[in-house]
């Protein structure tokens, strides 16, 4: 009956990131790879959100205070002015709001530059609403921007870019000159863009996120979409949004409503309180996560990754391997001996060339010998990156999408502490990480 | 009450507290002083609330137009919508698909409720609020620290709740990883169904009138629509026509049942000469099932219940009507596993993951003893 699924969802697979969570929790493993803190989000704002289902606040209801916080916050952070009347549409997540607004802005064939590395579910939300995405890649090790590369990637049919920023996976922030590069980019060619900025409030060392609306004309042109998840701690509650120019944010909200009528109530009312948090709040939740982010550096590059780019936001590291990890052929056949491995390794991620089975075979190794989970770069990686012609400068482009692993570092001290003793039990006398073939272990 | 527990700095006048809860101002609002009496809006619902008394068995306004486009709100003095000056210095770039999506009737009709002081039959939703134990139990989760994301799919025990629940009203057993998908509200369960299992140019049959968003989520997915309209006074499924309007080429038809707005049951006649002629045609049938606890003469007859249709249906529902507690977005689809897959990649791409605290809820609703449902 797979011709009864439609075309699109038959295209896709499922999440890498969930699928290693789930074995994560089979073999008891320390989970670094979904991005969802494992410590409690502030009592005042979970207070809150008991008060209002207490309160009665439990029927379908839009909280149009989230937008005037929303608005006040905008100005009071960034010196956007946003119409909380008309501007912003409340959606489940910031997921909703950027399925919405691929909704609202793409037809069946327009084209959407992205940056690669990305996180995966961008391309879901084009696809499902008819675009055609089209990567730009950003160049290792920094991530930067070439702007002859992102110009080149424009066409006649390109409707919108889309911005994620501080960046998932690599913790880019982009900086003012890269904005403008966008900008020029969107303006000339009378493009949208849609940001994704759901990690605003986690930059470090001082950098200071940048929201694109604020460039010379972007302010109509772009939607930025963000939730209360990653700066509350509240992932599960599912509260974000969108905001756009009146016509595009009217048009959001309109899908939105058919999409899924409205957010959870109570956690609209909770979000009141969170929105309405002090400088104080923002500026320890940076603080905790700067602390965390250099333990986890120190941790990771001690026993032998190469992290070459620092995270300047978001809570995660995207290291390289170890010089030393072994190649693909010899992980293979290491990993294939074990039956069982063999199964979970099909059944894990998407089906692939061998350039996959090296990180996923580390990743692998990491879990069943050190008890702690990642994700494998490869996810975030797109095979039509628009990049350089010569063939081998291609390969070199396939080369450095094996080679890095995504870490979360949004664990509290003592998940993390449990990390890198498990990591540092690996380690050999030269102090290097070294995983011997993996053991034929039960379940 | 609301004094002692609220973290806000101003609470609303008790006499506003009930029954007309959306007329309230926002106590939590942070400029209390500064901003008049803010009402919270109500968002666009189903139109129909069935538990209130008979009388919303009848077609309403509401049934005529859901089924139409409806004025921009710009035309509409209540709306506040205020024109930005640079809308005119750049061209209007929203999807052609927006054409068939304006502000919903209800929210237009909520807004002039609230300015005129009206009381609001219009929405579909209680005025009264849900039991004391599942909002505990959502309590009891938020407090436990279950606030972050829940498994795509599903809350493992939501889903066994659900199958639990399924098995006990229709005697159908289902796998609850493989063949149960949560969603926020069943709105999205239905939205994700058409998106993940229907594709452009196919032949949808719906049954008029019909809710709004099965139209909007049809034209996103670019179905082709075929409408069939009930026959009043009862509300008959005109047998023959729908005989006519099947064929191989139909890929799907939608019914809901008991059926919003009007309150009708599809009997089992009806669903019977359904069922046949999808067999007979491989045609997947999307039941709509909100309102199945909601039944005040007849039976609910669950479609995939029915010989040789567990195969072929999408079976939504949710908690809201149920339990009287809208807000929460708890939603669901069942369906045999080769179309939960397609509903699952929608829904992924649609919302990711459904309100963790309110499925540890949902469960817990969900396993109330059947004295609950009299």
């Amino acid at each position: 009956m797979e011709k009864k699924l439609s075309r699109v969802a038959n295209t896709f697979t499922p999440s890498p990131i969930q699928e290693l969570s789930h074995l994560a929790q089979r073999c008891n493993a320390i989970n670094l790879a979904e991005g969802f803190p494992d410590f409690p989000a502030a009592p005042a704002i979970k207070s809150a959100a008991v008060s209002a289902i207490n309160s009665d606040f439990n029927q379908y209801r839009h909280v149009q205070g989230i937008c005037e916080l929303l608005a006040r916050n905008a100005k009071e952070m960034y010196g956007l002015e946003v119409d909380p009347d008309t501007d912003i549409a409340i959606c489940c997540g910031q997921t909703e709001a950027f399925a919405a607004a691929m909704f609202a802005i793409i037809d069946p064939g327009d084209e959407v530059v992205l940056f690669d590395p990305c996180y995966e579910t961008y391309e879901g939300c084009i696809r499902l609403a008819g675009g055609i995405p089209v990567y730009v890649a950003l160049e290792p090790p920094h991530w930067t921007l070439d702007a002859e590369k992102f110009m080149s990637s424009f066409t006649g049919r390109t409707k919108a870019v889309i911005l994620n920023s501080p960046q998932n996976p690599t913790g880019k922030v982009f900086t003012w000159n890269e904005l403008e590069i966008i900008a020029e980019a969107c303006r000339s060619r009378d493009c949208l863009a849609v940001t994704d900025e759901v990690y605003e409030h986690i930059t470090y060392d001082n950098v200071k996120h940048v929201t694109l609306s604020l460039l010379p004309g972007m302010q109509q042109r772009t939607i930025i979409t963000s939730s209360v998840s990653k700066t509350f701690g509240v992932t599960g509650w599912r509260i974000g949004w969108a905001i756009a120019n009146p016509i595009v944010a009217s048009a959001i909200r309109n899908i939105h409503v058919k999409l899924t009528d409205s957010a959870p109530a109570p956690f609209q009312e909770a979000a009141l309180t969170a929105l309405s948090s002090g400088p104080d709040y923002f500026e320890s939740l940076r603080r905790d996560y700067e602390s965390k982010r250099d333990y986890s550096i120190q941790l990771l590059t001690g026993i032998g990754f190469q992290i070459r780019f620092k995270p300047q936001g978001s809570f995660f590291l995207f290291a390289e391997l170890p010089e030393s990890s072994p190649l693909s052929d010899v992980g293979a056949s290491l990993a294939l001996t074990d039956p069982k491995t063999k199964v979970a390794f099909l059944t894990l991620i998407i089906p692939c060339l061998l350039v996959l089975m090296v990180q996923v075979e580390y990743v692998k190794h990491l879990i069943e010998q050190a008890g702690v989970v990642a994700v494998p770069g490869r996810g975030f990686f797109h095979f039509n990156s628009v990049s350089s012609e010569s063939e081998e400068s291609l390969s070199a482009c396939h080369d450095y999408q094996k080679r890095y692993i995504r870490f979360a570092f949004c664990k509290s001290s003592a998940t993390l502490e449990a990390a890198a003793q498990g990591l540092s039990e690996l380690v050999d006398t030269k102090g290097c990480l070294n995983l011997p073939p993996p053991c034929k272990t039960d379940t | 009450m609301l004094e002692s527990q609220c973290t806000w700095t101003h609470s609303p006048p008790p006499t506003m507290s009930r029954p007309l809860s959306f007329l309230l101002n926002n106590p939590s609002s942070p400029f209390p002083r500064t901003f008049p009496l803010r009402q919270l809006f109500i968002n666009s619902t189903r139109s129909l609330t069935p538990a209130a008394a008979p009388i919303f068995r009848r077609p309403s306004l509401m049934a005529a137009l859901s089924t139409v486009s409806v004025p921009h709100p710009d035309k509409d003095a209540t709306a506040a919508v205020t024109p930005n000056s640079s809308q005119t210095q750049h061209p209007l770039q929203v999807a052609k698909r927006l054409e068939k999506f304006k502000t919903t009737i209800f929210t237009q009709m909520s807004m002039l409720a609230i300015k005129h002081g009206a009381i609001n039959l219009g929405q579909g939703f209680p005025n009264f609020d849900g039991p004391d134990f599942v909002k505990e139990a959502a309590i009891q989760a938020i407090k436990d620290g279950k606030n972050q994301y829940a498994r795509g799919f599903g809350v493992p025990d939501c889903n066994a709740a659900i199958a639990e629940r399924f098995k006990k009203d229709t005697g159908l057993v289902v796998d609850p990883d493989k063949e149960i998908t949560v969603t926020s509200g069943c709105t999205e369960a239905i939205a994700a169904t058409m998106l993940g299992l229907i594709n452009p140019g196919d032949e949808v049959i719906v049954f008029a009138p019909f809710y709004d968003s099965y139209e909007a989520t049809l034209s996103m997915a670019g179905a082709q629509v075929k409408s069939i309209t009930l026959r009043p006074p009862d509300f008959a499924v005109p047998l023959d026509e729908f005989k006519s309007a099947i064929s191989k080429n139909t890929r799907a038809v939608l019914i809901n049942t008991p059926h919003n707005p009007t309150g009708k049951m599809f009997t089992r006649e009806e669903l019977d000469t359904i069922a046949s002629l999808c067999i007979e045609n491989d045609v997947l049938v999307f039941s709509d099932e909100v309102y199945d606890k909601l039944a005040f003469e007849a039976d609910h007859i669950s479609m995939a219940s029915l010989p040789g249709m567990y195969e072929r249906t999408v079976t939504l529902n949710s908690l809201g009507k149920t339990f009287s507690l809208t807000g929460w977005k708890i939603g669901w689809a069942i369906a045999p596993p080769h179309l939960t897959w397609g509903v699952r990649q929608a829904h992924s791409y649609l919302t990711f993951a459904t309100s963790t605290p309110m499925q540890s809820a949902a469960a817990v609703a969900l396993r109330a003893p059947d004295s609950y449902y009299e």
